[in-house]
Order: structure tokens, then C-alpha cells, then sequence
């Protein structure tokens, strides 16, 4: 079901990063001045374990190619336990993709505190690549959808 | 009142105005069909965190009657709160301003000037989406109790109540034993930094007594504690009397109840019994206290002994901190006694992290002892079987063997985390809400912890502690002001809400009820953090994180992907 | 600077700001002075701290932006205290104020200030490891993020030469070469001491070799070796041979006999260290050479186990002064004389220092422009262990954190929040 890579392809990725640690990292990525691929698109939420189902899948209903959470790495969670959570969430997720038969590779965890800029920069790149190899949404020319 | 949405582009000097073309943004949004049935004003200015650009804001708001605002500049984490703080100047509501960032996220990172002028385009009508669908939030303000509550009537809970009490704060104080004073109150001495403080137990019971603006309630144990900070109401049970039950409503809850010491019997390599010369450092403080002098059991002086330091140390998984310093004054206590005596003390690592241990070791070094570095040992009864690091194994008969075994949290510990809600750490200890950052508070706002049941410590560390809490209390919980909790807090449709009380499994700081007669969950917004797990959680969809709901966050992401 | 200032805070570092914080939050005013040109003190100089490793940037920077945004703390930088007469209630503050060549106001952060300067210095906040322009900011992410020009080297300031590169990159007219240092005068009511620490100088234990061989590191320069914002981002490259150890020796206690006292952090930092190395470095080993293992928290044992078990092989040496390090045809020679016989030398790539905390170096005058004691060890003195309080032999003067003794971060913070508790009953 999914299309082959294409060169002309620009896809529409959404991350949604927690303030406190991704967001920041986002932010010290670009006071460096790093390049990032434009494709990705924040949005900022108060914490990754906001993050649900719903909002993921019709985010990806709505035409995204791929979706990024970022988040405190474990034990750093500015609400204590909240990305234990999300990695959870991720675990479900990922299945409900396979069921759905959409490559749960669209979805990607990332876990980057508030210093490290240049994970940042590297993570998203590195997601663009990734999703320009695996296409647009299948969802998008699929006449059931 | 028609909405009204502003959009203002800050150029940040070149940082901006460089690498987007401004124009271009600002040409796109005004004539983009979206918002021809609304009433959008978009503008551009040299730097909008300067003292002439917040003025120009505050007039473009007050003169064009906004009701909505974006600002497109710098990353929010910069100047969200200068903007904020113009909203709330000109009486918008600064739940209904987004600031965008198209620098660090757009300018920055997109050396391509038409990707990045497209990116910011993007963005910036996300955000006026978002804003369009963004609610009036307003700050709530909460009467609080200022009177407090301390679990714990041992040096700490003393000092506590001490620091608080006053004409507008009653401290009402706990203890389940009959007398007041903790473990302090057996020791016969200080340790030789603390100086002649010897009498500070009776010292602070006294000031506790006579201070009229504490309530002291021994022989009692806290029943049952209900609320959040600024108003819990709470109940206090005598254990004598069943019968006897007071209640009272207090702002905030210290708990400080205390450690006791581990017992060695427990451990297989510790054989002995009651009749045996085998006595803990609390033990010998008594005798101490009762006789005057160390004593084996028969009455006579012993000629020989044998101090174990970290008994327990490995079994338990943490040091104590406290024992190589008390076992250092026991030995100073026996060498007042006699210089006669043979001692022998036995330690696995010297824990001396206070500026002034060291210098006292040395001094107790000078006196005869011989301090044996061990890497196993074991007793049966008054016969030390041990292996000296980096040698072979040895026996040693003494007449007296003390021990120094691992500081436990006291009794009841385990059923005060669940009555109040608060964690324990691994160790079985309570657990602080940050190790670093917030080492008195928990994870429940307005209970704190101070003092041996935070993890063990000697004297110096507790009364910090029990200082640090007070400082706190004092800062977040005044006489007579009110307390103003998080704005941006989660609320559950109860329409929408089946019951399953998965919110409450997730939410970490138990800010969610489950009502059984209604079979829904609901919010106390007093508690809630605003993190959004809940909502994250909610398998019906019945929770809005305000601020960030699922309309909210529908709006913001359908730009970025149509 | 007008004189309805209440509180005086001397020391930006964790303790500091802390402080600041809460008084600020019940409506006290505050003057947070600070004698270096950025705020956050040591612990911003860790990419993580124990025993959980958080980040420290994470930790810290929401910590400096309050502190920086809040409307009741006067923040000032470069600025030390040079004077203090009165009492307590009543006292009057002389602080020299260093310029800073640009403006706090008008400059945004954007750096185009740095390239066009002709002047390259060593940067001593980056241990000597690494350059930075005569206008700089010590590292990525200095808070606030305003360059400070040093006027020494600076060849417009010093008269060396006309040259105006910096000012002409500046598109905010940020900079002006003419501001001069200033002695700004401050009435507080109290005044908190949370001047912090300096490691000990490993250079007086001539026998381990460091400034004389490349490859022996004290802490600091390890945590910027290690740090993500430092100068090598975060590799472990060895000064002499541009290439990663194989093997690292991490010595515990240095300088805590010549001090006399055990600085009760050193032991979690090396462990911290050992964890680095094999973080960066799976296949490098380490050593951890110790004579007591010094683990006072209730969650700092089993980090030591952790490290024990997987990590690092530990040596156990009854004293650390008679270590003798010496060269060997590019890696390092290490004599140890006071333990195992099977033990007692180690061939290593790399050897870092595990340094005592002593006083920060501005102690000593500190203590007599406030006329407050110091101890024997040269940290300012409180009047007993056993009152609880943390005020100094002056009244309305207190001290916290490493000013006081080395602690912990957790430590200092509770002696923050005890100050706090004490100033506000003080002032009423």
C-alpha cells in the first residue's frame, strides 16, 4: 500500500515537542544556527504525555507524512512521570500503525533535553531523510480515506 | 464583541528582516481568502521588545480595540512574558495572544529565503488559527489557611514548629509517644562541632511548650488528611483514647517523623542476643544517660572494645551518613571513661562530608584507638571475626562490641505515604520532589519532609532542613494572601466521562477524584499542574487541557499539513 | 540605584539564585551581585549533575531566565562588593561595577559581534581549552546573553589601536567602547553570602604532573571536555595526541589532606566521570582510585554500586599524596605505593584529578569588608551546627551553599531555603 520514494517529494512532518526540554533544544539549534530541514513543523505542547491518540492519528488522517514527539529524557520529566507515559502511548501507537498498515516508521520518539542542539538538529534531519525515502501518505491518494 | 486579531511582525534588527521577506508574509495573510471574513490587522516593526516597540503595541492594541494578538519574533521562552505582561497592561486577555517564533525555529535554521518566508507564512497563520479558537482563561485566587501541621514531635518537628508559630500561623504538633523529643533526647552529648549544645533538646521543648501559639497533641497519630495547599482538613486521633478525635484545617503539612535504627539481629552475620554485650550507639547513649558510664551487663567496666561501623550498609543500599562522626564521639566518650580501655574500631569507608569531621578524626586517632579498615566481618556475640582489606582473616574477642547499624525510616512510615499520598523513594524513605532543586517538598503541593524521615542525617542537616521547610511555608503560604493556582489547568466533560478513572492512574500528582456515586472523575484545579497527561490519557475524550485542547491543537497542526 | 533595596545577595551560583527567587516571590527586593559577566556559577559548567544526571542546563536555565526576567531582583553582573559599613536593618553597600562595553538593553544576542574581532585570548571560563575574542560570551547559552568586551586586550579600550570592528557589525548600536566602570552605592537590610566554591589547585601536588603532563585533567577541565556546549562539543579528544583515551585513571581525593577535610562530593563526581568515559567510550577502561568512598544521601550508594559493577574498576589506595605520575612513551605512568601489591602501578591514556572544594578565592577580603569570620578552613563561619540558622558572626549576615562549606547541590539549596526562612523573619 505505500508509494515508492520520490525524488520531488516534500513532505509534511509534524513534531510536537514538550516546552521544556525539546522545545528548548529547538531553540538552542537555531541560536547556533544549525540548518534544519524545513519540512518539520512545531508545535509546542506543556508535555509529551498531552500527546494522544486522537490528535496522532488525525494528524496523520488530515495528510502528515510523519509524525515526531519530543521529549525529556526518562527521569528528567518537568511533570515528574509524564514521558513514562508517552513512551507508552509510542508502544501503542507504533501497533496501531502496523494494524492500520501505514509504517509505524512514520512516528518516531525522540528524547532531547534542553542542551543538546545539535541532536536536535540531527534528529529532525535525519526524520526528513526518513520520510522522504518512505513517501507521502499512503492515506493521501487512497480512495477510502 | 466582533473579534478583532492583530498580527505584528517583529524584523529583530536584520536577524529577522534578512532571512524572511516580511512583505511577502505580510501581503499573503492580508489577502489569503481564510481570513477575508475577518477582521485581521498585520504590521511589521523594527524591534518589538524595545522600550518604543512595547509602547507601539500597547497603543496598536488600546487604538484598534484588538481582541486577539499574535506576535511573530524571537522564541517565546525570550519575551513571552514582555508581551503577557502588555496584554495584561491593556486589559487583553493574555489567553488570547500566541507569540510565534519564526526566528530560532524559521529565520535561523532556513538559509533558503523563500522556504523560510514560506515556513513563517505557515506558522504564522497556525497561529492565528490557534488563537481564533483560544479561550478567556482567568486567574483564580483561593483563600488559604496559614495555620500548619507537623508530623513528629523529635528535634526536627520541634524546630519546625519553633521557626513557623506566630500570632497569625498556629503550628499544631503530632507526636505518638508520651514526651517530646525524638531520638535528640537521648543522646548524653553533641557531636564536638556542634559544641556545648548538649541541653538544645530540653532547650526546644521548652520553647515548644510555652509557645501559645502551638497546639501539642502527644500520644496521637494524624488519622486522616484531606485538601490540597492552603486547605487541608485534617484529623488528629489520641492513641490512648480511642474516643478522642479533634479536627483541624491547616494550610500546609510537615512531615517529620523521624528514623529509627535497622536491626542487626536481622542480619545473619550479626549472632547475638539481649544478654549479650552487644549494644547499639542509641543503647549505649541511655546507659549513658541512666548510669553515667559504659557498662557491660554485670555492672563492671569492660576492658576491651569493638565499634562496627556500616552494619546493615550493603543490605539496606545506602550509607547512613552520620555513624562514622557518632561512633567517633562514642569512642571519645570511652576514652573520658578510661584510657585503659582497648579500642578497636572496625569501618569499611570513612564518611566524613562535614568541613569539620575530618579534624576531629585526627584528634580521636591521637588517642590510642585502632581503627581496622574491614572488607567483611561477622560477630558471634562478643567474638569479631573479620578480613582486614588487603589482608587475611582475623578473630578479636572484646568484652563489648557496639554497633552502628543503618538508619531505617521509623515505623508507620509506609502507612503515612499512602494516608497522604506521598511517595517513597527506593530506599523506603519519603521521596522529595526534586533530589537537587526541591530536596523539603513532595510531590503534593503544601506537604513538605525534614529531617531522618527524609533520609538519614545528623542534627546540623535536620534543623537546615526543618529551617528550609519554614522558609518555604513562608514564601508560598503568607497570612492573608490568597493563592493563585495554575491557569492553564485540565477539566473533565462529565458528559463525556465513563468512569474507567484512567486519568487518575496517570495524573502524578493525584489532582484527580473519582465521585462513585455519579461514576465520573473530576479536577481539582487547585492540585492540577497543567501538564495534559490526563487528557493524553482519556480514552473517551472527556478531558480539555485548557489551553492546549484538542480544537486548539487541531487548528494549529491542520496549517502545517493541508 | 535607589535605596529601597532590602536584601543583598553576593553569588549568582545555584544557592544564590535560589534565594533571589524566593524573596523576589514575596515582594523583597533583591541585588544579586555577581563578579563574573554571566549568571548560573558552577553548576552550569556540568552537562549533568548526580546522582540522576539530569541535565544541568535544563535544571538551571529556567532557574537564570526567572531570575533575569524578575522584576524584584537587580541583577548585577561584573560587579563584586568592595565596601559594607552599618548593621544589621541598616546597612550601606559600595559595589564596583565593571563595564561591560555593551549594552544589556540593546544588544539581542544575535553574535555578529564575535567573527569581525581581531584580538584572540584564551577563555579561562573554558579551563584554558579553548579561544574566545576579546567581546565574548564564555560558552553557547550564557545567560544573559550579552557579550562583555575585556578591556585589557580589547585594542580600542587599552589605546593599542583604533579599532572599531565589533561596533561596526553591531546593527543595534549595542556597543560603546566609552562606558566606564562604576561604584554604585546600595542600602541593604541583610545580606546573604553565596560566593561558592574554587577547586583546589592541583598544581601543589607536584608529584601527579599537572601543567607538567598534557594528559593529567583536573574535574573542571573534564566537565567542559565532556560538556555539549564546550569547547570540543562534547568529545573526548586528549590535549597531546588529538585522539580518544583507551584508558582513563580517575585519582578521588585530591587536596583533601592538605586541606583536612573530605569535600563529601568529589567520590559521586568521579563516579559521574567513569560514567562519562564509557557513555562516550564503551570500550575504554576506566579506573576509580579511591581511599574512602564517601556517599552521604540516601540515593548516592547505588550509584556507586552501578558504577562498581559495570564501569569502572576500582583501586583502593590508603593515601593518594604518594601517587607518582610520570610519562611513558605518550601515556601515563602511575606509581601507587599504599595498596595492593598487585596493584601498585597502572599504565593509563588519560588521568583526571578529583579535586577538593575549597573557598571561592574571593573569601578571604570578602570576609573583612564584612567584618564576618571565617573558619580555619577559610569558609565563612556560621555560629553553631546546632542552632539551625545560617547566619555569620555579624548579625543580618548569612551564608549558604559552598560559601559556607563543600556540599552537594541539594545541600546548598536547603541552605538557601533556610536563609530565605531567616531574612524574612528578620526584616518582618
Amino acid at each position: 500500500m505505500e508509494s515508492k520514494g520520490n525524488e520531488e517529494f516534500t513532505p509534511k512532518i509534524v513534531g510536537y515537542l514538550c516546552n521544556w526540554c525539546t522545545y528548548a533544544a529547538a531553540d538552542l539549534a537555531g541560536s547556533s544556527k544549525l540548518e534544519i530541514a524545513p519540512n518539520l513543523t512545531v508545535i509546542r505542547v506543556m508535555c509529551s504525555s498531552r500527546i494522544d491518540f486522537n490528535l496522532v492519528l488525525t494528524t496523520f488522517f488530515n495528510g502528515a507524512d510523519g509524525i515526531l514527539i519530543g521529549g525529556c529524557h526518562p527521569g528528567d520529566c518537568h511533570y515528574d512521570k509524564g514521558n513514562y507515559y508517552t513512551r507508552r502511548r509510542y508502544a501503542m501507537l507504533k501497533s496501531v500503525f502496523e494494524t492500520l498498515k501505514i509504517d509505524p516508521e512514520r512516528i518516531q520518539l525522540a528524547w532531547i533535553s534542553a542542551s543538546e542542539g545539535n541532536r536536535y538538529a540531527e534528529v529532525v534531519n535525519n526524520f526528513t531523510e526518513k520520510i522522504k525515502k518512505l513517501g507521502p501518505n499512503p492515506l493521501n491518494n487512497n480512495p477510502y480515506y | 464583541m466582533s473579534m478583532k486579531i492583530g498580527v505584528y511582525i517583529c524584523e529583530c534588527g536584520p536577524n529577522i528582516a534578512e532571512n524572511i521577506d516580511i512583505d511577502r508574509v505580510i501581503d499573503d495573510i492580508s489577502n489569503s481568502e481564510q481570513y477575508k471574513e475577518r477582521e485581521l490587522i498585520i504590521k511589521r516593526y523594527k524591534l518589538l521588545c524595545s522600550n518604543e516597540g512595547k509602547e507601539y503595541l500597547e497603543q496598536e492594541i488600546k487604538e484598534n480595540e484588538l481582541t486577539h494578538l499574535v506576535v511573530a519574533a524571537c522564541s517565546p521562552r525570550d519575551h513571552d512574558t514582555t508581551f503577557i505582561n502588555i496584554c495584561k497592561k491593556t486589559k487583553l486577555n493574555p489567553y488570547l495572544y500566541k507569540m510565534v517564533n519564526i526566528r530560532e525555529q524559521c529565520a535561523w535554521i532556513i538559509p533558503d529565503k523563500k522556504k523560510a518566508t514560506d515556513k513563517a507564512i505557515k506558522y504564522i497563520k497556525s497561529a492565528i488559527n490557534r488563537v481564533l479558537h483560544q479561550s478567556v482563561l482567568i486567574e483564580k485566587q483561593i483563600d488559604s489557611n496559614p495555620n500548619v501541621l507537623v508530623v513528629g514531635g523529635g528535634i526536627t518537628g520541634l524546630e519546625t514548629a519553633l521557626s513557623l508559630a506566630s500570632e497569625q500561623r498556629k503550628v499544631y504538633l503530632i507526636e505518638r509517644e508520651a514526651q517530646l523529643g525524638g531520638k535528640t533526647a537521648h543522646f548524653k552529648k553533641l557531636l564536638s562541632r556542634q559544641g556545648d549544645k548538649s541541653s538544645i533538646i530540653e532547650e526546644k521543648i521548652a520553647g515548644v511548650e510555652e509557645n501559645k501559639n502551638i497546639e501539642i497533641f502527644t500520644e496521637s497519630k494524624l488519622e486522616n488528611a484531606v485538601g490540597f495547599l492552603g486547605n487541608f482538613e485534617i484529623t488528629i486521633r489520641n492513641i490512648n483514647n480511642n474516643q478522642s478525635v479533634q479536627e483541624r484545617t491547616v494550610g500546609a503539612i510537615i512531615v517529620a517523623t523521624g528514623y529509627t535504627l535497622m536491626s542487626a539481629k536481622k542480619l545473619k552475620q550479626y549472632a547475638y542476643s539481649e544478654k549479650d554485650n552487644v549494644f547499639t550507639a542509641l543503647e549505649i547513649e541511655d546507659m549513658l544517660k541512666k548510669d553515667g558510664k559504659i557498662l557491660l551487663r554485670s555492672g563492671n567496666e569492660p576492658k576491651s572494645v569493638g565499634l562496627i561501623h556500616c552494619v546493615g550498609r550493603e543490605e539496606r543500599g545506602y550509607c547512613s551518613r552520620i555513624c562514622c562522626s557518632y561512633l567517633l564521639k562514642i569512642i571519645n566518650y570511652l576514652r573520658e571513661q578510661s584510657d585503659k580501655i582497648s579500642i578497636k574500631d572496625f569501618y569499611k569507608d570513612l564518611c566524613l562530608p562535614h568541613k569539620h569531621d575530618q579534624e576531629f578524626f585526627e584528634q580521636i586517632k591521637e588517642q590510642n584507638v585502632d581503627f581496622i579498615r574491614y572488607d567483611d566481618i561477622a560477630i558471634k556475640r562478643n567474638h569479631i571475626s573479620y578480613t582486614e582489606v588487603g589482608g587475611s582473616k582475623k578473630e578479636s574477642d572484646v568484652d563489648m562490641v557496639i554497633l552502628a547499624p543503618a538508619m531505617i525510616p521509623a515505623k508507620g512510615t509506609e502507612e503515612l505515604s499512602e494516608l497522604l499520598n506521598i511517595q517513597l523513594h527506593e530506599t523506603k524513605f519519603f521521596q522529595e520532589a526534586h533530589q537537587q532543586l526541591n530536596p523539603v517538598a513532595t510531590s503534593i503541593e503544601g506537604i513538605y519532609i525534614a529531617g531522618g524521615c527524609h533520609g538519614p542525617k545528623g542534627i546540623t542537616e535536620s534543623l537546615f532542613q526543618a529551617k528550609a521547610v519554614s522558609g518555604k511555608i513562608e514564601t508560598q503560604l503568607i497570612p492573608g494572601e490568597k493563592i493563585i493556582p495554575e491557569v492553564k489547568v485540565s477539566e473533565i466533560i462529565e458528559d463525556f466521562c465513563m468512569g474507567c478513572q484512567t486519568c487518575m492512574d496517570v495524573c502524578c500528582y493525584g489532582a484527580i477524584t473519582y465521585d462513585p456515586e455519579r461514576a465520573v472523575c473530576s479536577v481539582n484545579e487547585a492540585i492540577c499542574r497543567g501538564c495534559g497527561n490526563c487528557a493524553g490519557s482519556c480514552p473517551s475524550g472527556a478531558i480539555r487541557a485548557k489551553h492546549f485542547t484538542a480544537d486548539q491543537l487541531y487548528e494549529e497542526v491542520n496549517e502545517a499539513i493541508r | 540605584m535607589n535605596s529601597t533595596d532590602n536584601v543583598l545577595i553576593i553569588g549568582a551560583g545555584i544557592a544564590g539564585m535560589e534565594a533571589s527567587l524566593m524573596l523576589a516571590k514575596t515582594g523583597k527586593k533583591v541585588v544579586l551581585v555577581e563578579k563574573l559577566p554571566i549568571i548560573g556559577g558552577n553548576t552550569i559548567k556540568n552537562e549533568e549533575s548526580f546522582p540522576n544526571l539530569e541535565c544541568s542546563t535544563c535544571m538551571v536555565a529556567p532557574i537564570q531566565q526567572d531570575v533575569l526576567q524578575n522584576e524584584n531582583i537587580e541583577v548585577m553582573t561584573l560587579s563584586e562588593v568592595k565596601k559594607v559599613e552599618g548593621e544589621v536593618g541598616d546597612y550601606t553597600v559600595k559595589i564596583n561595577k565593571k563595564a561591560r562595553y555593551v549594552s544589556l538593553t540593546d544588544c539581542i544576542g544575535c553574535g555578529a559581534c564575535y567573527d569581525p574581532c581581531p584580538v584572540t585570548l584564551t577563555n579561562e571560563w573554558e579551563e584554558n581549552l579553548t579561544k574566545k575574542k576579546a567581546i565574548y560570551v564564555p560558552c553557547d547559552g550564557s545567560l544573559p546573553n550579552v557579550p562583555v568586551i575585556d578591556p585589557e586586550h580589547c585594542l580600542q579600550i587599552s589605546g593599542k589601536k583604533s579599532c572599531n570592528a565589533c561596533a561596526e557589525a553591531c546593527m543595534f548600536g549595542a556597543i560603546n567602547f566609552s562606558e566606564k566602570n562604576e561604584q554604585v552605592e546600595v542600602k541593604a537590610r541583610a545580606i546573604i553570602i553565596a560566593t561558592g566554591f574554587d577547586l583546589f589547585d592541583a598544581k601543589k601536588i607536584t608529584n601527579l604532573k599537572y601543567g607538567k603532563l598534557d594528559n593529567v585533567y583536573t574535574a573542571m577541565e573534564f566537565e567542559r571536555l565532556y560538556a555539549s556546549n564546550g569547547p570540543t562539543s562534547g568529545e573526548l579528544i586528549l590535549r597531546k595526541g588529538d585522539k580518544a583515551p583507551d584508558s582513563v585513571a580517575i585519582i578521588h581525593c585530591i587536596g583533601r589532606k592538605e586541606l583536612g577535610y573530605c569535600s563529601g562530593v568529589c567520590c559521586m563526581y568521579s563516579f559521574k566521570y567513569a560514567h562519562f568515559v564509557k557513555d562516550k567510550l564503551p570500550d575504554a577502561t576506566v579506573y576509580n582510585i579511591y581511599s574512602d568512598i564517601c556517599v552521604p544521601d540516601k540515593s548516592y550508594q547505588s550509584f556507586y554500586e552501578k558504577i562498581k559493577k559495570s564501569e569502572s574498576k576500582f583501586i583502593f589506595q590508603s593515601s593518594v599524596e604518594n601517587i607518582q605520575i610520570s610519562g611513558n612513551n605518550g601515556k601515563l605512568h602511575l606509581n601507587l605505593p599504599a595498596g595492593k601489591k598487585s596493584e601498585n602501578s597502572l599504565d593509563v591514556d588519560m588521568v583526571i584529578l578529583s579535586c577538593a572544594l575549597e573557598p571561592s578565592k574571593t573569601s578571604n577580603d570578602l570576609s573583612k569588608i564584612l567584618g564576618v569570620e571565617i573558619d580555619n578552613k577559610g569558609f565563612f563561619q556560621i555560629r553553631n551546627d546546632a542552632i539551625g540558622s545560617v547566619q555569620t558572626s555579624q548579625d543580618g549576615i548569612f551564608t549558604i551553599g559552598c560559601a559556607e562549606g563543600p556540599k552537594d547541590i541539594q545541600n546548598s539549596v536547603i541552605q538557601a531555603e533556610s536563609a530565605v526562612g531567616e531574612v524574612i523573619s528578620l526584616l518582618g
